[in-house]
This record gives C-alpha cells, structure tokens and sequence, in this order.
C-alpha cells in the first residue's frame, strides 16, 4: 500500500515538473554580464529576445523579468521597469529584491502605492509552495483518517489520537492549499494592467474621446480591466471607474501567457 | 307634419352621408390644388429668379491687423450652376476658396435661392490693396463683382484706426468679455473724445516690494455705458523682470464718474519681481472694439425720417480702440543676505507648518507618506520644499507638491508636499522638517520646524526568506563603502540575478496536473478506504465461519458420548465462550470449577454419566438458542 502512495506522488511530482520544464537559453550569462558592465541597452534586448522565445509562453522565470527590470530601470525607463518587477513579482512575491526595486520606481513614477503581495506569510512563502505542500499534507491527512477508520487492525485498537491528527493534517493541509491559491497575485493578474501611456490618461465616462472625463490616471497604476469595448477598455483603479483606450495599458500578463 | 318628418326621417342619413362623401373629395382636390400651386409657383419663382442673376461680394472686414485674417464672401443668387475661381491673384494677400453654402428664402411665396461662396484672405504684407472683381461664370454668361477694397494694418495697432462701415461682421475673441450695448448709441456724428469713452487705471498696495514677494494688482477699464463694448485680448501686463500670473475672470461693474455712467471691467492678477532693482511697467493695453455712432448719409437727416426711426441713429461704426492704463513704478529690494538660514528656498510670506503622516505603520518595504504642509499668504508656486530633518535611517525622494488656494489667485492657501519614505532600518518616528521663509512685513527671515511623528516602518530586507536567500544571487557588499544599512541595500541594487527558477504564468489551482492530482489523490482515499473496509469485511467473515465450524465439532463430540469426562467438560468451556458466555458467568464458572474437580481429582478419565452429560447439552443448548435468538 506504502509503495502504490509513494507510487501516485511521484506521478504528480513528475508532472508538475514537466509542465514547468523550460531550457535556460546560454545568453543569459553575456546578458548578465552586460547589465553588470554597465551597458543596460544590451543586456535589455538579450532578456527580450529570451523572454519572448516561445519555451517561455506558459512558464517563465522570475529572475529573469527582474533583470530585464534592472536593465530597464538603468536605461532610464522607469515605467518599463515597474512592469517588469511586477511580472517578476507575479511569478515569485518572494522576490525581495523585485519588490524592493518596484517600490522605488513607483515612487519615481509618483505612485505611492503598497507594493502588493506583501503580507508577512505570502513574502515568506511562495503560493505554490502552500498550495501544493498543503495540498500534499492534506491529502496524507486523509490517507491516514481512511486507513484509520477503514482499518480493523487499527480499529481494534482504537486510538483517538492518531485519528484527531489525521483529521487535523486533512483540515490544515487543504485550508492552507486554499489560502495560498487565494493569495496567489496570478488569481487576479488575467485581469489586471498597468497604465503604459506617456503621460497622465484620462478616464472617460463611456468610451469616447468626446465623453467626459472621470479623472485621470498616472503611468505604471496598476488598474483592473472590467469590460472590453474595442479599442475601449472599463477599467477600476481604486474609487476611480472609466473608460480608457487599451492603446493606453498594458496587461500584467504577457500576451502569450495571457492566451 | 307627419309626412314631412317621416321624410326628413328618411332623407337625413342620406344626405349626410353625401356630405360627407364631398367633403372627403373636395379635401382631396384641395390638397392637389394647394401643391399644384406650390409646384406651380416655385417654379414660377425658379424662373424669375434665373432670369434676374446677381453676383455681390462681401468682405467680413475691410481693414485687419497683420496675422489676422478676413472673410470674402461671393453672394451669387439666381443661378444654379455658377463657378468661381478657387483662388484669386492679388499681391500681398493670399485668398483661397474654402467653401461654399446654398440658402433658400420664401418670402410671400415667392422662392429664391442664393449660393454663397466663401473665401479665406490672408494677410502676406501690411498695405491698401484691392481686390479685383471677381468673375462668376454662369449658365447666362460671366458676371463680375464689384472690386473691394482692403487694408492691413501693422500688428503693432495705433489706438483710434478707423475700421469698416455699420455692417461690416466682426470676428470676436471667444470668452472674452464684452459690454452690451445697455442704451442706444447716441446720436451725433461727431463721436467722443477716447479718453472719456474709455480709460484704465492700474493699482497696487505697495510700489517698493522685495524680489519674489507677491503682491496684488488691480487693473480697472471704464468704459462709456452708451456704446457697446467688445473686448478682444486680456490686458498685456509684462515687463523684463517681472512674473505675472494668468488672469483669472475679471469683474464687472459700473460707476458714474464726472456725469457719465462707465462700465468697468476689473481685472485682479499678482506681480513678483524676479531681481531687485528699478522696474517701470508701461502701460497696459487693452484691445477692445468699440460700436459708435457713425455719420448719417446725406437725405436721412431730416427730422421727420429720424422721428420715423424713433430718434435712434442706424448708422454705426465699429472702432478698434486701445485702452490703457498708465505706466507703474516699481522698486525692487534684494532678499537680505544676512540670517538667511539654510532651509530658505525662496519663500516669500507669511507662513505656518504642519505635518503628518498618512501611513504611519506601512509595511515592511512599504513607504510612508510624510506630508508637510505650508499655510499661509505669499509665493506658493515659487517656494521650494521644506529640507528633512532626522532623515538617517530612511531613502527619500523629491517630494511632490499640490496647492490648494483659497483665492483664484493663489495668494492665500496651502502647499502640501508629500514626502516618500522608504525605512532602510526600523523606525519608530519619522523625519522632522525645516522651512524657512522671509517676512516682507517684519523685514525678517522666520524658521518653522516639525517634530518627528511617531509611526512603525522596517525595511524588507529584515524578511529574509530562505526562498528568496536561495533564489538570489549572492551579492558581494560593496567594498569600503558605509555600512549603514541604507547603504547597504543600495550596493546589492543593480545585481542581476543568475540562478533561475522556472515558473508557470496560472496558479497550481488553474493547472490541470493539480486537478488531476487532486482527483487521482481523492480516488485513491476512496479506494483505499473501500480496499480496506473489504478486507476487514473478509476477515470478519471469516473468522465467524470458522467459529461455526468450531462450534459445530465440539457440539458433535460432545453428543457423541467418546470424550473423558474431563475433555467433556473442556469441550462445553470452549463452546460457552465461542457463543460469547461472559467468564464471569455463573455456567462458565460452573463448568470450569467442575471441569477442575474432574481434572485433578478422580473420574476425570473415564466416561461422563448420562444424566450428567445430558445436563450439560441442555445448559449448553439453552445457551445456543438464546444467543440465536438474541
């Protein structure tokens, strides 16, 4: 029976491993190299081109959104910047250094926003560490609470105990796989954008040039897209509701990934 | 009478019903009628009026500053098929065709049509010129208009120029104000004298003010109530070493002045000085366009044609006339050098501080707001920012400002500037500030200072995670540099990371090997669950059955009568416990406390007697059937 569980993890940890399989392109290194030596200009089309190769379609590399962010960054290009730590951001909250950076290029930006996901638990703990370590402890939870009740030998016996335990870990284990899928910042992101426009964007009342305005949003906010019209899209950032051109925001998704 | 109304009687449906049915046609016939004579006539109308073609042209302005420009309209009626040329030769004007417009007038049901033309003249260079006539080709032959004359005065405008007649069409500055005409131009031909008609004023609280204090000025035109007004700029107050806000909407009012009722327009603005010296301000201009009684032709000035006009004078001109103010003397006083303290920047007032902080436990990384806030009365847009004070331990940025005036003009207000804070150690208060500013009144230089606000802020780099320890690259500290903690953390800035991780874009939740994990997982708990139900199902199942099969050998031999009397008794112990008999039971105790006496005393190997072993089958028998039963 202990061989079949064992058995079954291994299956998942190989598929999980699989689907997150992506090659590490060589350039990297020179890119690195080039971002250290001072010369961003370069290094920022290495990352680019790696990054928009397909391998990195569904999956990607947080560290690697985080250089391109310092290359941005050291170009002179805050607003790219603060995009890019927040993809990295996505990928990993536990990316300290990306956090610390986006803090100040939104400062720069004029955007005194909390950089988001940053309760004590989820800067500690990447979301898929607590979905799948509770979802793992969890499911061992219940493995034993059935072998516990299911069993005679261990029926006979009668332990209390082991089965409170078991009962916990089955509780415990899925209410944190719960808590790390909710807190994961990738829920959201397939709807959240930030605003990519040079200079302040106006909110409009419907999608018109010619409607009124709602109130204006500056570049790198972080907005949340509610409908699409078209060109137009309805979007939230915090009291303010409008409408802007999608010309005017980029999704917190990279296009493939967000397909 | 019988007869009659029984005829009446009868005849009376009839006959409405034939009313009714010539009503019907003749509305019919009249409404044939009524557009056969609308045909009829407009096309009567049509023919009339292509039989009597006419072509005018018309210039919106007859004399224009340089930079501006004139409308030329080609009235051509009575034709339908006219051409004009799209542009038209003159030297120093440029004049293009730009469209064209059809109006349709029914006066007295006669019907004409007029085709308007409309040309766009631009002025190349100051001068008289004429603008040639204009030929307008037609399905009647070529027909000219009169030539026009036109002028283009230099930008620079001289009070009093003489523009066009009555009926010329001015263009006026959209959101300027004007005056109405409130009474009836006068009658006269001999128009006022400008000083009378319209005149400016200009003052000011104090004349000797130091370089940067604001000071208030009031710029007042009078204008004659008689003649309506328009005003075409804003005042053009400037002067080398002077700033001037923008005006904001000026006031207007009216005042009776040496017998004449004047409407005033007010204009309120602030003057600052940007370096001391001696500044004269000349006079300040405004363009204003002004409606006057003009000269009354020769054969309307008889008094019985102006009784007929109610004493009213048809006949204006309009004036482009240059009101203004006198010049202004102002003597500029250097900021004194002395006492001028470290956190001068350029403050000029009198002014009070506050502060506070709007996010006083921000967290770790997060920043915090400090908001220092300047009240008070003086030069809001040109003061700089108050300096922090305590700042150790905390990473600034320039703050950014917001004014919130009082007044339209900005005199009297607050400035807020929001200072980002970002704790590069933990902090219990936040940095004071320091702002100074030089009283104009007092003569002297004044400090304002903050205290620190209490508040809660640790940077992110006290949580360090093991994940992100092992995701980072180490960083090297940088070499011989300050070790202060904010130092610190801005030499591991700029390290590209070069150990990756690979991640998926969608939560394990969105993934389908998490799904499917979970459905494997929970059908492997069922399963398991089943499996092992089933096998203790089986080993319950079996056991019971051997326990039968137990039961019934030893219920046999014990009806056999071939066991010893000992083994009998043995026998029954081990039948009585297997159909559950308690050991405290008084039958297991009686059985095992003869099965003793039988064992280790005597008659323990020969046969038991009947009546003994009989007892013993209906005890044990008893027991069967009641445990069956139960």
């Amino acid at each position: 029976m202990k061989r079949r569980f064992y058995h079954l993890l291994l299956i998942i940890g190989i598929s999980f491993q699989g689907a997150l399989h992506a090659s590490i392109p060589d350039g990297l290194n020179s890119a690195n190299q080039s971002l250290s030596a001072g010369h961003p200009a370069e290094a920022l089309t290495a990352y680019q081109s790696v990054l928009s190769s397909p391998d990195f379609s569904n999956v990607s590399a947080p560290e690697i959104w985080y250089n391109r962010g310092l290359a941005e960054e050291k170009s002179g290009d805050s607003l790219a910047a603060s995009l890019s730590y927040r993809r990295a951001l996505l990928l990993d909250p536990t990316l300290t250094p990306a956090r610390t950076h986006l803090t100040s290029v939104l400062t720069l930006l004029g955007i005194s926003e909390a950089t988001p996901w940053s309760g004590p638990l989820f800067i500690r703990f990447h979301p898929d560490l607590l979905v799948l370590g509770g979802a793992v402890l969890g499911w061992l939870g219940a493995l034993a609470l059935v072998v516990l009740v299911f069993s005679g030998r261990y029926r006979k016996n009668k332990r209390p105990g082991l089965i409170g335990l078991a009962l916990a870990a089955l509780i415990f284990g899925h209410a944190l796989s719960l808590l790390g899928a909710w807190a994961d910042p990738r829920r959201l992101a397939g709807d959240q954008a930030i605003v990519s426009g040079k200079g302040e964007q106006t909110l409009r009342d419907t999608p018109a040039d010619s409607a009124q305005a709602e109130g204006t949003l500056a570049p790198g906010s972080l907005i949340t897209i509610l409908s699409r019209n078209g060109a137009w899209w309805k979007i939230s950032s915090g009291p303010k509701t409008g409408w802007i051109p999608s010309t005017a925001i980029t999704t917190l998704l990279p296009p493939a990934a967000g397909s | 009478m019988c007869s009659i109304s029984n005829r009446g009687r009868w005849i009376k449906p009839f006959m409405i019903g034939n009313i009714l049915k010539l009503m019907q046609v003749f509305k019919t016939a009249l409404i044939i009628l009524v557009a056969l004579w609308i045909f009829v006539g407009v096309m009567v109308s049509d023919c009339r009026a292509a039989g009597n073609t006419s072509v005018t042209a018309e210039l919106s302005r007859a004399e224009i500053n340089a930079g501006e420009m004139a409308e030329l309209q080609v009235h051509v009626s009575g034709a339908d098929n006219a051409r004009v040329p799209q542009e038209i030769q003159v030297d120093g004007l440029q004049i293009r065709l730009t469209g064209q417009s059809t109006q349709v007038q029914m006066v007295n049901f006669k019907v004409s049509s007029s085709v308007v033309y409309s040309y766009i003249v631009m002025p190349m260079s100051t001068g008289k010129f004429t603008i040639p006539s204009i030929p307008v080709r037609t399905d009647s032959g070529t027909m000219q208009t009169a030539p026009l004359s036109f002028t283009v005065l230099d930008s620079s405008g001289v009070a009093g120029q003489t523009g066009s007649g009555g009926g010329a069409q001015v263009a006026s500055q959209p959101g300027m104000p004007g005056f109405a005409a409130p009474r009836q131009v006068p009658q006269g031909n001999a128009p006022p004298t400008e000083g009378r008609m319209a005149f400016g004023e200009i003052t000011t609280a104090k004349k000797k003010i130091y370089a940067g204090e604001m000071i208030p000025v009031e710029i007042s035109y009078y204008f004659d109530a008689r003649y309506p007004v328009q005003i075409l700029s804003n005042p053009d107050l400037a002067s080398e070493g002077l700033l001037v806000e923008r005006f904001p909407d000026p006031k207007q009012s009216r005042e009776d002045r040496d017998g004449i009722t004047y409407n005033i327009l007010t204009f309120h603005t602030l003057l600052s000085a940007v370096k001391p010296g001696s500044i004269d301000v000349p006079p300040v201009k405004l363009k204003t366009q002004i409606q006057m009684p003009g000269a009354v032709p020769p054969g309307f000035d008889n008094p019985v044609f102006q009784q007929m006009l109610g004493g009213q004078n048809p006949f204006t001109q309009t004036r482009e006339l240059m009101v203004k103010t006198p010049s202004l003397h102002f003597d500029i006083l250097p900021l004194p050098k002395e006492g001028r303290p470290a956190s001068f920047a350029g403050a000029v007032g009198e002014f009070d501080s506050d502060a506070v902080v709007a996010n006083p436990k921000p967290l770790p990384g997060d920043p915090a707001v400090l908001t220092v806030k300047i009240g008070g009365k003086g030069n809001f847009r040109a003061m700089g920012p108050p300096i922090l004070t305590d700042s150790d331990g905390w990473r600034t940025y320039p703050p950014a400002d917001k004014i919130d005036s009082s007044d339209a003009l900005s005199l009297e207000g607050v400035k807020s500037f929001d200072f980002t804070l970002i704790a590069q150690e933990k902090k219990t208060n936040s940095p004071g500030s320091e702002f100074s500013y030089f009283d104009p009144t007092t003569e002297k230089y004044v400090t304002l200072s903050t205290k620190p606000l209490p508040l809660k802020a640790s940077p992110l780099t006290d949580v360090v995670t093991p994940t992100a320890t092992a995701l980072s690259t180490p960083v090297q500290p940088s070499q011989g540099v300050n070790k202060s903690p904010a130092v610190t953390a801005n030499s591991n800035d700029g390290e590209p990371l070069s150990s990756f991780t690979v991640r998926s874009w969608k939560t394990p939740v969105q993934r389908a090997e998490f799904l499917i994990g979970s459905l494997a997982m929970l059908l492997a708990a069922v399963s398991l669950g089943g499996i092992l139900h089933f096998r203790d199902l089986q080993t319950r199942q079996g056991s019971v059955a051997e326990q039968r099969r137990r039961l019934t050998a030893l219920w046999a031999s014990l009806n056999s009568g071939t066991l010893d009397a000992a083994s009998t008794y043995d026998a029954a112990l081990e039948y009585a416990t297997l159909l559950g008999v308690s050991e405290s039971d008084e039958v297991i105790l009686w059985i095992t406390a003869r099965r003793d006496v039988l064992k280790y005393g005597v008659g323990g190997s020969v046969l038991l007697g009947s009546d003994e072993r009989s007892k013993l089958l209906e005890t044990l028998g008893k027991i069967s059937s009641n445990k069956a039963s139960s």
